[in-house]
């Protein structure tokens, strides 16, 4: 059937490109659709429990997207002109269209309440700038008398001052956060240093890069190839037919993806990175082939069909088997993750497509005479790589035993280091360290309480259960414990309010600094404080109903080890002192989210890798009809797998994400070499009927266009390396390395088994 | 002293004019007189006032906090000195908490909350203009009036609001105020603020008041249902005054600490 529509391309080369540009345009015309997502909460399905609890959390408790400015002065900002610039700033932030007004957490805008000879004074911290020392020192004073705000608006060292921006919708931070950098530009000196932090503006940056990402290193990427391209077939004309191909599949999967609605996300955006390389594997193959036969045949039409039919097989195999290791991603349970894998996998088979029709038109369109005089000088020589490729295959093949040594001790190894394996992310860390981002982490989690953000919720089961005092004190009781972790940088709640209200009120006496003893105390202090503020300023750590208490946990560090330790400790606190009968607590908030995400990303890759292993081998069975050349087609992929994985656990690099992700892919790609190796072995035994010769044949074309793609693949990703973005990192160095592990398993390895067994594996194939 | 002086003036002028029963023609009210009138009929109606009040806080997911108390007001100046009195009924941990607030022309409010849990009567100082009323979208301010010449007030037209024909008032802030801009919809027969829109350092709209029910209690336009609402936030208040009464003799000693502690009992029913 193949063949029919083969004939058909090459015969009507002109109508079959003009066809698929056609096509192409139409997809190419959903492009300005595109939506970018960038929230890390959409990690989760909307359904999942975790994320609909987070979902209420945030309504509940009054919960806004948060930006946050850090103003470092080294010099201290306890002096008249920087807390005047600092005022100038907060006021200026305040006149931002969609900046929550009243919400907003800073010294210019937060009340502190104390008590003045029997008076109970409510009174912004700043309400007038400080003009001279006294002031100073009573302002200095009032903010670290007051615990619930230092280590939050103030450092403890007085050389940092924070303003949590609340902003009304998350799509206009990029905006928000461009018009406070103006403001602090104008306002600040060169004395003072600035600092924008928090997840919208991360978020927002991420999306900017993402685009970038797509926008430069994707074309990048695709320069590069042909370039490498060049330097295999040493002419222009083989650049083309696989570049095409690239491309087009690139636009349809792309714009297939936007026309049905589907957002670009962080995994999305590697979907054209990831499908170059991959698209032109079987081009090469073909190339490869066309141009040895070539200057026998001398006929393009004839050549084409000639090299065409060894590689229908192997190429619809290898197409299919990539498909399956990206469509595996389907089973994960994380769906940006799924619909990059399915996506890929259309993208493969677009690219198998455009394989069987554009490359074969564009071969017939090649200059006759041109492709004559070329192969004729291309002949001549015996380039050093054939010189390397041949003692190459005569090594493993000689070495058999030794080499099958090695590999279990390779094996051994590696899985060795996957025991090593630390799982682990932190999307702040999928920026680079020199990143204005991190950077900004950085300095505001040394400065400041934590800029990452987790929940304990306490629920009661009826109203008003949160002002009990068991219920308080417990809560209380649990923050100490918490605080007392390195990692966890301060803690607030409803309970820190009432014991604030008890000491103020009690003449700011120590004793006094405790949860109240009666409930009526608490709904009294809690009342008095409903007076002197705004009607919201409760509600982000209480309820309506005060059934339920949200209890904030700032973290220093945002990994998912991290928010694990902290989780652990807190259920084992929990269980040393279990917590009132008529209350729940759970964890909630970003941070937790982000570890949830992770865990189901872990579990669900190992699913998926495990569900394609065992299709692809089916494949393998079906495809060789052979239960022992199955097994023998994964050995290579599995060594390769093993020993990459084991690498990344012997280096202690984080299993996070991205590597995750490489891991059901890698599955689908290491293959092909293994197909292509046996499919040709087996053709040539056929044609040969001696190991040996076989062998010689093998390190010959064949070895060439298997060395070839897995340069074009290695290096292609090889760009990625630039990004600024660490999981674009991650995916280009663990490529390359996968992809060199695993042809040198297969052009090693196989060769000694085949030395070995080959004999035996084959004897079929000639007695038919 | 010169602003209390104009402002006597201003009173006195409209009293005459009140006197003469309306014979002018509203038109040649000043926007500064309309507000004065409007201050004078919406805070000091009466010589003193005892009203049954119910709060309703109403957050954006419509859940509700209640708050019920008993207010009690004497007025010492008409447009001047004032006293407060309230008695909470509800919600049921703060039953018997009392607060009183002394209102003065020319300086700041005097505040004292009685704290039933620890016995203890507290003076309070805090800042009136955005400090909210018992955790409402009121402030002390909306609750107690503002001064008029504490803003430019600009007469922007004339113009129906329901069957109703109002003045509508813009008043700009002098100083420093939450507000930006208050736009009041002035009702040109009893002077009551029938609406009232005020935006914020945004330029943009974000609380909403609203005049729901109006009686006539004894000869006097009561605003017995009001609204405010939080157009940003979604939050909204809403005020019932259950019974009203005018001139009932309020004794000066009610607006003292003994009895913040121990709340007069033929009063507050």
């Amino acid at each position: 059937m193949l063949r029919k529509l083969t004939e058909i391309v090459t015969r009507f080369p002109k109508a079959t490109i003009t066809m698929a540009l056609i096509a192409t345009v139409f997809f190419a015309m959903q492009f300005p659709k595109m939506k970018i997502d960038t929230d890390p909460e959409n990690m989760l399905e909307q359904t999942q429990a975790d994320r609909i609890f987070y979902d209420k959390v945030k309504k509940e408790f009054g919960i806004n997207d948060l930006l946050v400015v850090g103003i470092v002065d080294e010099n201290g900002i306890f002096n008249p002109d920087t807390l005047r610039r600092i005022a100038k700033i907060t006021d200026d932030i305040l006149k931002i269209k969609g900046v929550i007004i009243e919400d907003v957490v800073s010294l210019r805008t937060s009340d502190n309440v104390t008590q003045d000879a029997a008076t109970l004074v409510v009174k912004r911290f700043m309400e007038e700038v400080p003009k001279d020392q006294k002031e100073i020192e009573g302002l200095k004073s009032a903010v670290y008398g007051n615990s619930f705000f230092v280590d939050k608006i103030i450092s403890q060292d007085g050389k940092a001052a924070s303003i949590y921006i609340p902003i009304e919708k998350k799509d206009q931070s990029y905006r928000i956060s461009k018009e406070i950098e103006t403001i602090l530009k104008k306002e600040l000196t060169s004395k003072q240093k600035y600092y924008l932090a928090g997840l919208p503006v991360a978020e927002d940056t991420f999306g900017h890069e993402m685009f970038v990402q797509m926008g430069i290193t994707a074309p990048l990427a695709g320069f590069f190839i042909m370039i490498l391209l060049f330097l295999i077939f040493r002419t222009g004309i083989a650049v083309i037919p696989p570049m095409l191909d690239a491309m087009l599949s690139v636009i349809w999967t792309m714009g297939l993806l936007i026309g049905l609605g589907f957002t670009v996300h962080i995994m999305s955006s590697m979907i054209p990175i990831f499908l170059m390389p991959i698209a032109l594997l079987d081009d090469i193959h073909i190339l490869s082939g066309f141009f040895d036969r070539y200057p026998s045949i001398k006929d393009k039409r004839k050549t084409i069909i000639a090299t065409m039919k060894d590689l229908y097989r192997p190429m619809f195999f290898t197409s299919v088997t990539s498909a399956v290791g990206f469509g595996s991603l389907a089973l994960a349970d994380i769906p940006p993750v799924r619909i990059f894998g399915l996506f890929v996998a259309f993208g493969i088979m677009a690219a198998w497509l455009f394989t069987n029709t554009i490359v074969p038109a564009i071969v017939m369109l090649m200059n006759e005479e041109k492709l004559t005089a070329f192969l004729e000088k291309r002949q001549k020589k015996t380039s050093s790589l054939d010189k390397i490729l041949k003692a190459f295959g005569r090594f493993s093949f000689y070495r058999s035993k030794a080499i099958l040594f090695a590999s279990l001790i390779i094996l051994i190894i590696g899985i060795i280091g996957i025991y090593q394996i630390r799982i682990n992310d932190n999307p702040v860390k999928w920026f680079k360290p020199s990143h204005k981002i991190r950077i900004g982490d950085d300095v505001m989690n040394k400065f400041f309480g934590g800029t990452y953000m987790a929940y304990l919720v306490a629920e009661g089961d009826k109203e008003d259960t949160i002002k009990r005092p068991q219920v308080l004190s417990y809560i209380d009781k649990l923050q100490n414990h918490l605080e007392d972790l390195k990692i966890v940088g301060k803690t607030s709640s409803a309970a820190d309010i009432v014991k604030r209200i008890n000491y103020v009120l009690h003449d700011e006496s120590k004793a006094f600094d405790v949860v109240p003893k009666t409930q009526a105390e608490a709904g009294q202090y809690l009342f008095l404080f409903s007076m002197t503020g705004d009607p919201n300023d409760l509600d982000n750590f209480l309820d309506y109903n005060s059934q339920k208490a949200n209890i904030w946990i700032q973290m220093k560090g945002g990994d998912n080890t991290q928010m694990r330790q902290v989780e652990r400790s807190s259920y084992n606190f929990m269980k040393d002192n279990p917590p009132p009968k008529d209350i729940a607590i759970r964890w909630s908030g970003l941070t937790y989210i982000n570890k949830v995400w992770q865990n189901l990303m872990v579990w669900g890759m190992l699913k998926a890798v495990l569900g394609s292993f065992v299709i692809v081998f089916l494949l393998m069975v079906l495809e060789f009809r052979s239960l022992r050349l199955g097994i023998i087609s994964m050995l290579p992929l599995s060594i390769a797998i093993i020993s990459s994985y084991g690498f990344v656990g012997l280096a202690g690099k984080d299993y996070d994400m991205p590597i995750a992700v490489c891991s059901a892919l890698s599955l689908g790609m290491a293959i092909d070499f293994a197909i292509h190796y046996l499919q040709r072995f087996k053709a040539s035994y056929r044609e040969f009927r001696d190991i040996e010769a076989v062998n010689t044949f093998m390190a010959g074309e064949p070895y060439r266009a298997i060395m070839g793609n897995a340069i074009v693949i290695s290096l292609g990703f090889l760009p990625l390396i630039t990004s600024t973005l660490t999981p674009y990192v991650t995916v280009g160095t663990f490529f390359a390395l996968l992809m060199l592990f695993s042809t040198l398993a297969t052009l090693i390895l196989l060769p000694a088994i085949m030395r070995l067994w080959g004999e035996s594996l084959f004897k079929r194939e000639v007695s038919r | 002293m010169r602003a209390i002086k104009t402002f006597f003036v201003v009173s006195l002028f409209l009293l005459t004019s009140l006197c003469q029963g309306l014979s002018f023609a509203k038109d040649e009210f000043s926007a500064n007189d309309i507000i004065t009138r409007s201050r004078l009929a919406f805070y000091y109606a009466g010589d003193d006032e005892k009203a049954r009040v119910t709060m309703e806080l109403i957050n954006k997911a419509g859940q509700k906090r209640i708050r019920e108390l008993t207010m009690l007001r004497k007025d010492y100046e008409e447009g001047g000195e004032q006293k407060y009195f309230s008695y909470f009924h509800q919600p049921s941990d703060v039953k018997d908490t009392t607060f009183m607030a002394y209102k003065y022309p020319d300086r700041d409010d005097d505040r004292w909350l009685f704290i039933p849990a620890i016995n203890l009567v507290k003076r309070i100082a805090a800042n009136d203009k955005y400090s909210s009323f018992v955790g409402s979208d009121f402030t002390y301010e909306d609750v107690s009036g503002r001064k008029p010449e504490e803003d430019i007030h600009t007469l922007l037209r004339k113009e129906k609001l329901g069957e109703k024909s109002c003045f509508v008032i813009e008043s700009i802030p002098k100083g420093s105020s939450e507000y930006t801009k208050r736009i009041s919809w002035i009702d040109e027969t009893n002077f009551l603020p029938l609406k009232e829109e005020f935006y914020d350092k945004q330029k943009e709209l974000y609380r909403q008041f609203e005049a729901q029910e109006i009686k006539d209690i004894n000869g006097i336009m009561t605003i017995t249902k009001r609204l405010m609402r939080n157009v940003k936030t979604g939050h909204r208040t809403e005020v019932t005054f259950e019974t009203v009464e005018y001139n009932v003799g309020i004794g000066d000693d009610i607006f003292s600490e003994r009895y913040l502690r121990r709340p007069p009992l033929e009063w507050i029913r």
